[in-house]
């Protein structure tokens, strides 16, 4: 038996175990996710098609899997599923902009290695391809950050249904604050952890600090964790001001 | 902009002009650093494309080959203002190659009787401290104190992370495994100190996240000893210059210890404003509250781990599918390493869960019966 299929079967009995139903749907829009990545990636290989694009569309249906199908569609999910989007469209821009000038797509000196028997004149465009994986790689923190937010300024603004705009909105940026160095620190070791066998290859080589730091590999790398991180710090005043906006002028409706 | 000077404290006047002037030094700094590079640079001052013609691998995929003739100025050493003439082939996908345009700066290698060079890495310096400038000037807005404080905890975290690295390459004696235990401790101590300070819900966190980590790492070595680490393929890690299991083994722990902290932490707190709210809540209503707020949190914090990992794999699988290979080697080949650290991962976070809920209790315990 696959070593794989064991793990599996371990993290599905825990799910199921600890979270019962709410666990089962966690354990299987994990399984979801998967396919949904696979697909996107074969869809990639078609030459005539936006890497960027494409990964805009998939980040809508990973958000919407994460969100709807976990929890359920309501007032919170909603909001965090559009702040998730508008975040995503946001560091989209700047990930363009710095993937364009760093030129850190594609493979670097170091992976030669594992590529020196393919063919590289493939067709494919690597450059948005790198903004592509930037944005995949963020997307599971920022969509955790925006329900953590919405969710308990729902809860909020039901238990205090006077409380003004402003009053939800600063609520939200304090929620958002308590749970940035945890939600940072999260994506930070998971690139730690990814990134050990680098880092102990160039202390093998001894690499000095310059070649460190201007190699292809390490560049990519300490972007995608600065960007990472951005974007789970800009979905706080997102999700914040939207869903005081959104909550109180429902509630002044209400009145009229 | 006047209103929001005026507003401001002494303090955060003091903090704002600081973070200022370190930001805009660094900056002119890094543009002008050339003479601390033992390397030549260049600095591109025009580009002329010679050539371009269509190519077609032996998979049918179409692409196109450029040329291009470089002049670049070099900006360092012996040849420093000499200008040098530099041919530059790439492919148009930019798998490995590169295209430039003027002012790019790259590191060259110089033959003098020519006046030719080849270009040998970009000096990508400038981006790296641009793209940390934004995300520390971001986050100290948004999240002032607390955002101060990730700053620091990124730094300082991965300050011992390179420093315990350093340790286990000088001392091969010593095992990675019982350094990299070593430095999770410290991470986790430091990590949730600086992101809750001293107080109970802190050592609750911490003592749970320890556990956590210890029973993930249990389980996921029964389930590779189990299995025989079929379907594993070590061969296949990028990077690899020592040992591979015991690498794998130390980034998995490593990487799901942040996930692991961040379940801890939001269980303990949440436990903790129940009690400091009725001192004498029963202790089953904490454990079912507990379990709620878990199970809410699991899905997306799975999920976390899982985009991290496997989206840096994106660009070598689009290149095994380009060159026809079969659809389950490519999977297996590039996904298996990945797969695994978010599936032990995601054992490691839904474990926590009821380990904190636990450790709550028992210091809730232990406290309700001093009263």
């Amino acid at each position: 038996m696959s070593a794989l299929f064991v793990l599996a079967i371990i993290l599905f009995v825990l799910m199921a175990i600890v979270g019962g139903k709410k666990g089962i749907k966690s354990f299987i829009a994990f399984i979801i996710n998967f396919f949904v990545l696979i697909t996107v990636i074969l869809i990639m290989n078609d030459p005539n098609g936006d890497p960027v694009l494409l990964t805009l569309l998939a980040c809508i249906v990973i958000s919407a899997v994460s969100l709807f199908f976990i929890n359920e569609v309501n007032s919170k999910t909603t909001l965090a599923f559009l702040s998730t989007i508008i975040t995503i469209v946001l560091l989209l821009l700047f990930i363009i902009f710095i993937t364009e000038e760093s030129m850190i797509q594609g493979f670097g000196e170091e992976e030669s290695d594992s590529i020196y028997y393919f063919s590289l004149q493939i067709g494919l465009d690597f450059v948005k391809i790198a903004t592509a994986v930037i944005i995949m790689s963020t997307i599971g923190a920022i969509v955790d950050t925006a329900i953590s937010i919405t969710s308990p300024m729902r809860e909020i603004h039901q238990q205090n249904p006077t409380i003004s705009r402003m009053e939800l909105f600063l609520t939200g940026i304090r929620i958002g604050k308590d749970i940035l160095g945890t939600s940072t620190n999260t994506l930070f070791f998971a690139f730690f952890g990814g990134y050990m066998a680098l880092l102990i290859w160039f202390k093998d080589l001894s690499y000095s600090f310059g070649e460190i730091i201007n190699s292809k590999v390490f560049s990519d790398e300490m972007i995608t964790i600065f960007t990472a991180g951005m974007g789970v710090a800009i979905v706080i005043p997102i999700a914040s001001g939207m869903t005081a906006y959104y909550l109180v002028r429902r509630k002044q409706k209400h009145k009229a | 902009m006047k209103a929001w000077i005026k507003n401001l404290t002494k303090q955060q006047l003091l903090i704002v002009t600081l973070i200022a002037v370190c930001f805009i030094s660094s900056i002119i700094f890094v543009n002008h650093n050339h003479e601390f590079y033992d390397r030549p640079i260049g600095k591109i001052t025009n580009t002329v494309q010679t050539d371009k013609a269509e190519t077609v691998d032996q998979h049918q995929n179409q692409d196109y080959m450029v040329t291009q003739e470089i002049t670049a100025e070099v900006q360092n050493g012996s040849n420093k203002g000499k200008m040098i003439e530099i041919t530059n082939e790439y492919f148009e996908s930019q798998a490995v190659d590169q295209a430039f345009d003027t002012g790019d700066e790259v590191f060259v290698t110089i033959d003098e009787s020519t006046s030719t060079g080849t270009i040998e890495d970009v000096k990508r310096d400038k981006y790296l401290i641009l793209v940390a400038w934004i995300f520390i000037i971001i986050l100290l807005a948004i999240g002032k104190k607390q955002g101060t404080l990730s700053v620091i905890s990124l730094a300082v975290n991965a300050g011992i992370l390179s420093l315990a690295l350093d340790i286990y390459l000088q001392n091969s004696d010593l095992s990675l495994m019982v350094i990299c235990g070593i430095s999770i401790v410290l991470f986790t101590v430091i990590s949730l100190l600086l992101v809750s300070g001293f107080n109970e819900k802190t050592y609750t966190a911490i003592v749970a996240t320890l556990l956590g980590t210890l029973s993930s790492l249990l389980i996921a070595y029964f389930a590779l000893f189990v299995t025989g680490e079929q379907g594993l393929r070590y061969e296949e890690m990028s990077f690899l210059s020592r040992n591979p299991q015991i690498v794998f083994m130390a980034g998995l722990l490593i990487g799901s210890l942040g996930a692991v902290m961040d379940i801890a932490i939001t269980l303990s707190s949440s436990i903790f404003e129940l009690y400091h709210k009725n001192n004498n809540i029963k202790l089953s209503i904490i454990k079912k509250a507990g379990l709620e707020i878990g199970k809410d949190i699991m899905g997306t914090t799975t999920n976390i781990l899982f985009f991290a990992y496997v989206s840096g794999s994106i660009p070598m699988l689009l290149l095994y599918f380009k060159n026809e290979s079969a659809f389950g080697f490519t999977l297996s080949t590039n996904l298996s390493m990945e797969l695994a650290r978010a599936l032990a991962g995601g054992i490691g976070i839904v474990l926590t869960i009821p380990i904190t809920i636990y450790t709550s209790i028992f210091f809730i315990k232990r406290k309700q019966a001093k009263q």
